[in-house]
């Protein structure tokens, strides 16, 4: 049982696309992961209406960019990017929300962060490339058309219904905009301490010890030029005391290189497989969401952990998740 | 110098043949590299190619996918499932990295399936070999001599980066070696065929570009409607032929 929804593209935004949890398979092939930048916030916008976590949500950057509920809606956002609001009703986040026929919803911006996801029941109906629904937009594939949403794009949604997405859609459907009265607290997966947790990488010691404590102890700016590609970060240049040139090895998103003039670079979704230049560091992979939500002028500071603490604030994280999926359940039953 | 860490440090030649022979390191949570060394050679590449072959037929809970590099091969792996497995290790690193230099114990064998050498067309016509007179000032050769040079080499995929199907062919002769133009190009065609330094390749798609080009193949490097999207892969090994421009543009029609 599942309920067909459409929205048309009012305004388009400035970079809005569809992504799922990245694409893998291909990897070999030079083919990058690519997915949701915030990979948290699309995980818990999916979960908030009963579906699949890695389903297909729409990424949007920044604010400016509106929707038409061409059918009754059901959907959920997360991410830092904006606050959705319908005829002056702001809509809060990480909560189902019912949008009857012929709704506008608005992206207003917040100044918070950068990137919004909005995950409808079912997912998004694009077609499946390459073992992903997400865009990769430097090949033109994935996605919708393997490119940025347009006005008048029409998308549609996904069979991939659960009996928690069904329950919710009859409990709140109508004919005015409605929201349950809990939602998802995404806060708590976030560390009061807003510096960004780094293992130290694989040519850490190429680097003067100067170069290393002033890494981790000032602060970078997040440069004009960065994209989903990565985050170009302005501040003092890191010296190097090797001046061997590295052999092109994998990278991943979250790998920190460091260019031939000494300037930083955070590797993010849409990065190379392979990368020439040596690694400082590897944000852990629970802060890398935090990253994908810093703007142009944004500051940026770094702390060591180690790969052992990594690991397991990945896993309390997956487990986090696996309890927070229960707890919708249990709300449901 | 770069000895594997499991074994004694002294000189013991015949190892190399008795055994893969690399170092891991973590990349991220889901990923550990294994470093075959630090140098380019064929030997490397064999060794990465063969591993990746032992472990394909050997694989552990939870892997995920290989990226093969120069002197590298990356491993990747789902957490979760590395957690819950019987592998053996405090860490998930150390569970996969333990598993990977139990697997390193198993004899090395030279690849006994040889590989069909893969011929790749290319036009070497000036109306795409935009920068193929330079190469040739450069070196003090003729047009056609480079020609002959960049046809008459065996090639090996060595990696596939910078976009998808882009392969790394090392073994080009160094005397049509040239360094990457100054100002990369902004958009260079599809299939277009360059040197940096001493490595050839090929663009799988139309992107910026700074290598200097001396011809284009008909052929779609990166293709997503094939069941292997990239045309090549890492352990191939590559030779060019020579076409005109009448049967480039047969071989693009089809």
């Amino acid at each position: 049982m599942q309920i067909e929804m459409e929205i048309c593209i009012d305004k388009a935004g400035i970079q809005s696309t569809i992504q799922d949890l990245g694409r893998y398979p291909y990897l070999s092939q030079g083919v990058p992961i690519s997915g949701a930048m915030d990979t948290l916030s699309a995980k818990l916008a999916n979960i908030a209406i009963g579906n699949r976590e890695d389903l297909a949500t729409i990424e949007f950057t920044y604010a400016a960019a509106s929707f038409i509920a061409a059918t009754d809606l059901l959907i959920a956002y997360g991410g830092e990017g904006a606050l959705l609001v319908t005829d002056e009703l702001a809509l809060p986040a990480y909560r189902p929300l019912f949008l009857p026929k012929g709704a506008l919803i608005k992206l207003q911006n917040n100044n918070h962060g950068a990137r919004t996801y909005v995950a409808i029941a079912g997912g998004w109906d694009v077609p499946t490339v390459l073992g992903s629904k997400s865009t990769y937009l430097t090949a033109g594939f994935g996605g919708y058309h393997g490119r940025t949403l347009a006005a008048k794009d029409r998308l549609r949604n996904d069979k991939n219904w659960s009996e928690n997405t069904l329950k919710l859609f009859n409990q709140l459907k109508g004919t005015e905009p409605k929201f349950t009265k809990w939602g998802i607290l995404a806060k708590s997966f976030f560390p009061e301490d807003k510096s960004i947790r780094v293992v130290p990488g694989r040519e850490f010691c190429w680097f003067t010890s100067a170069s290393i404590l002033y890494f981790a102890s000032s602060s970078y700016k997040i440069a004009l030029n960065s994209n989903r590609m990565g985050l170009n970060l302005e501040g003092t240049a890191i010296e190097r005391n090797k001046k061997e040139e590295l052999l092109s090895t994998a990278v991943t998103p979250g790998t920190i290189q460091v260019t031939g003039n000494g300037n930083l670079v955070l590797l993010m979704a849409d990065c190379q497989t392979t990368g020439g230049y040596p690694r400082i560091a590897q944000v852990a992979a629970v802060d890398l969401p935090r990253c994908a939500q810093l703007k142009p002028g944004d500051d940026i500071t770094f702390r060591y952990i180690s790969q052992e603490n990594a690991e397991q604030l990945y896993m309390e994280q997956e487990l986090d998740i696996k309890t927070l999926k229960i707890a919708i359940n249990d709300k449901l039953q | 110098m770069f000895l594997s860490v499991s074994k004694p440090m002294i000189d013991q030649p015949q190892e190399t043949t008795s055994g893969y022979s690399f170092q891991t390191y973590a990349l991220g949570e889901q990923a550990v590299t294994l470093a075959f060394g630090n140098e380019i050679s064929e030997e490397t590449a064999e060794q990465i190619s063969s591993f990746k072959e032992l472990l394909s037929q050997n694989s552990f809970p939870g892997f995920n996918t290989t990226v093969s590099a120069y002197t590298t091969l990356t491993v990747f792996y789902h957490l979760m499932e590395v957690l819950t497995s019987d592998l053996v290790g405090a860490t998930c690193f150390e569970k996969v990295s333990n598993y990977l230099h139990q697997l390193k114990q198993t004899t090395y064998q030279s690849q006994a399936i040889s590989k069909p050498i893969i011929t790749i067309p290319v036009c070497y016509d000036e109306k795409f070999a935009i920068d193929l007179q330079e190469v040739a000032q450069l070196n003090k050769l003729s047009v056609n001599e480079v020609i002959e040079i960049h046809t008459a080499a065996r090639y090996r995929v060595f990696m596939i980066g910078f976009t998808p199907g882009f392969a790394y062919l090392g073994g080009m002769d160094r005397r049509i070696a040239s360094p990457r133009k100054s100002t990369p190009r902004a958009s260079l065609p599809a299939g277009a065929v360059g040197i940096a330094g001493n490595q050839t390749g090929i663009y799988p798609l139309k992107t910026p570009g700074g290598w200097q080009i001396i011809g284009q193949t008909p052929l779609k490097m990166f293709d997503i409607h094939r069941d292997q999207p990239s045309f090549l892969n890492a352990g191939d090994e590559v030779v060019f032929k020579s076409i005109s421009i009448d049967e480039f543009n047969q071989l693009s029609c089809r």
